[in-house]
């Protein structure tokens, strides 16, 4: 679905993070989903930019004026950084005025299977898409990574779900000094399901740990989107597939087949 | 008495090739997937036709990616020509669209003459193919490489190949990557073409300076969207004045208004591309647009083609 849709909030969150309040009437999005927002009906830049969706929020508390009755209002919360032209000026975009909201989009993360236990993996903004799936579940254990301690705000919604939170930074101003897979092998049994989301380095040493110990990984990939729905064929990943003795590779779309994608079918070669 | 305002609708109503189009707007190949893929999101029914991506004989894996990356105002794409395969689109897709009430055009191409041959020969025993268009932007690998659609004789042999191999109205789809767009026109019309539509992608590159490579995976691409709009409406001028079929015009429209450039500079009809990819449902909006500048006009869009007056 296409819609404009009201912005309600964009604020700083701390550094170059925001949220991002917009008033849609989706249909419940599930955990992983995300959205290609319009951020200027300008022509440059031109394409939409992808965003996972954060959190849906229920009816709002404020009144809306006349626009609508607040009681049937829904709304998504996106988690934002600043890394470019698109994203800064989303930033300067003022409550009250109306994106262009395409989505939900794509196939968000399937449940764990009964009895396992979940461990999420984020490196700084891939946490985003992991917040509705914490709530869902309400238990497991969340292993986040970032530059330094000033990131750590964005677990501020993560706490009181049920988690327990591991942090580590790689300048050591908070939790374990390096990178956040160095906790991840540790936390590990076959019977564990990882949910990762963040930068390629991550993903690939995530899957590689998880594969190591049994355990089955799920990761959330990123690549540059024009359609968001499949049409293009801009966003494809190179998958492999198993059957038998055979092994045969072909593309993905990360889109409309993803962006949730197992990691033992990315070939992370090519990533 | 003021002028008659003849009814938008019928005023936008165009005829190529004998095939009734309800309006001018066609979706672009390559951009509005295998049609289905839009029913979500635009009335299918609403447009003048759909061209789907293109096909190949066999199904294709397409290149490695980065396959697309955003320039000013416009993209880059290196997709490889991935696709179905002529036999799963008509068994597979073409059902799924065959009662959208439009025409579906089907966009073919191939690495040999034979290929395309063939491709357009099984097209025509399918049911509910309207046309097809042959894209000869595409590599001949009997010619090392060269495109099929920057050499005239080379066209000439697709095109004519091609109009023997089926009984369907025949679209050629022309590349701009080329000095002289009139020569390509007069091949294409040599060949035995219906009609000729254009332009395809400009070859185009982007460089990530940090990393000093290039930023697709194959180094160069095809750019569209608005950026290459004013080139397009130049080739589509020089086409238009040159051809004696009907010529088809796109590059870069987003808007009705920009429709409207092309339609003046002689094209009978026009494609909806890059725009797609933004709104959804662009296409038919530009539709809407173009009827109600007629009738604001008071004109048939028969009185806007090519009406351009130059000096
Ligand atoms: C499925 C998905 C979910 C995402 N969720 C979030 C989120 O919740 N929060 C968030 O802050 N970011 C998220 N991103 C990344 C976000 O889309 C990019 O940061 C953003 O597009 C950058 O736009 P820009 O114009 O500021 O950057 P520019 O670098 O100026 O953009 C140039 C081009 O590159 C593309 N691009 C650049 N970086 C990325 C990237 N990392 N991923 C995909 N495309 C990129 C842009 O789409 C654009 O076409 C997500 C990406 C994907 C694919
Ligand atoms: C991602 C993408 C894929 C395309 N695939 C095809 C194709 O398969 N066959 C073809 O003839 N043209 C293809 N084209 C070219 C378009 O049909 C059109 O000629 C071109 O993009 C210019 O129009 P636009 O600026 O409105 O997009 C493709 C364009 C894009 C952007
Ligand atoms: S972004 Fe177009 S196919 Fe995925």
């Amino acid at each position: 679905m296409e819609i404009k849709s009201e912005i309600l909030y964009n604020d700083r969150v701390a550094g170059g993070y925001f949220r991002l309040g917009l008033a849609c009437r989706f249909p419940e999005a599930k955990p992983g989903q995300f959205v290609m927002l319009r951020v200027s009906d300008g022509l440059d830049p031109l394409l939409r930019r992808p965003f996972g969706i954060y959190r849906t929020l229920g009816t709002f508390g404020r009144a809306l004026g006349a626009k609508g009755s607040p009681s049937k209002m829904k709304g998504i919360e996106l988690l934002y950084r600043v890394v470019g032209k698109g994203t800064a000026i989303l930033s300067g975009r003022r409550p009250g005025e109306t994106l262009g909201v395409l989505g939900p989009l794509g196939n968000g993360f399937p449940d764990p299977a009964e009895g396992s236990s979940v461990v999420l993996v984020a490196g700084g903004m891939g946490i985003a898409p992991l917040y509705l799936l914490a709530k869902r579940l309400g238990a497991g254990t969340l292993l986040f990574g970032a530059r330094s301690k000033a990131e750590n705000v964005l677990l501020k919604d993560f706490r009181g779900l049920g988690l327990r939170i591991k942090t580590a930074t790689e300048d050591g101003s908070a939790g374990i000094k390096g990178l956040v897979t160095g906790l991840l092998e540790d936390e590990l049994t076959p019977e564990s399901v990882v949910y990762a989301c963040g930068p390629v380095g991550m993903l690939k040493a995530a899957a590689a740990i998880s594969e190591k110990a049994g355990a089955r990984c799920l990761v959330s990939l990123e690549r540059s989107m024009a359609c968001g729905i499949g049409v293009c064929l801009g966003c494809a990943v190179r998958t492999k597939e198993h059957r038998g003795e055979k092994e045969s590779r072909f593309y993905k779309m990360v889109c409309s087949d993803g962006p949730v994608f197992q990691s033992e079918e990315v070939d992370w070669a090519l990533l | 008495m003021g002028p008659v305002i003849r009814k938008g609708k019928a005023a936008s109503g165009v005829t190529i090739a004998g095939l009734e189009f309800k309006n001018p707007v066609m979706t672009a190949s390559g951009t509005f997937g295998y049609g289905a893929e839009f029913a979500p999101y635009v009335d299918l029914g609403r447009l003048g036709a759909i061209v789907v991506k293109g096909l190949s004989l066999y199904p294709r894996q397409g290149n490695p990616g980065p396959r697309i990356a955003e320039t000013p105002c416009g993209m880059l794409n290196a997709i490889g020509l991935q696709n179905v395969g002529v036999d799963d689109f008509i068994e597979k897709k073409l059902p799924l669209i065959r009662g959208a009430g439009t025409h579906i055009i089907a966009n073919v191409f191939g690495e040999t003459v034979e290929d395309y041959m063939e491709v357009a020969g099984r097209l025509d025993r399918a049911k509910g193919v309207s046309a097809v268009e042959v894209n000869i932007s595409c590599p001949n690998v009997k010619k090392g490489g060269m495109v099929f659609g920057t050499d005239p004789q080379e066209a000439f042999k697709v095109v004519s190949a091609v109009r023997k191999s089926t009984r369907l109205p025949v679209i050629t789809k022309l590349s701009p990557n080329v000095t002289d767009i009139k020569v390509m026109v007069k091949a294409a019309e040599d060949g035995g073409t219906d009609a000729v539509s254009l332009i395809n992608t400009i070859t185009g590159m982007a460089i990530d300076v940090d990393r000093r490579r290039p930023v697709l995976a194959t180094a160069t691409g095809g750019l569209s969207g608005p950026a290459i709009r004013p080139i397009a409406v130049r080739m589509v001028w020089q086409a238009a004045q040159a051809a004696t079929v009907p010529v088809i015009g796109m590059g870069g429209i987003m808007t009705a208004r920009d429709a409207l450039e092309f339609i003046i500079a002689g094209a009978t009809a026009v494609q909806v591309g890059t725009a797609s990819f933004i709104e959804p449902d662009a296409a038919v909006k530009v539709a809407e647009g173009i009827e109600e500048y007629l009738s604001r006009n008071a004109m048939s869009i028969q009185d806007l083609i090519g009406s351009l007056r130059v000096a």
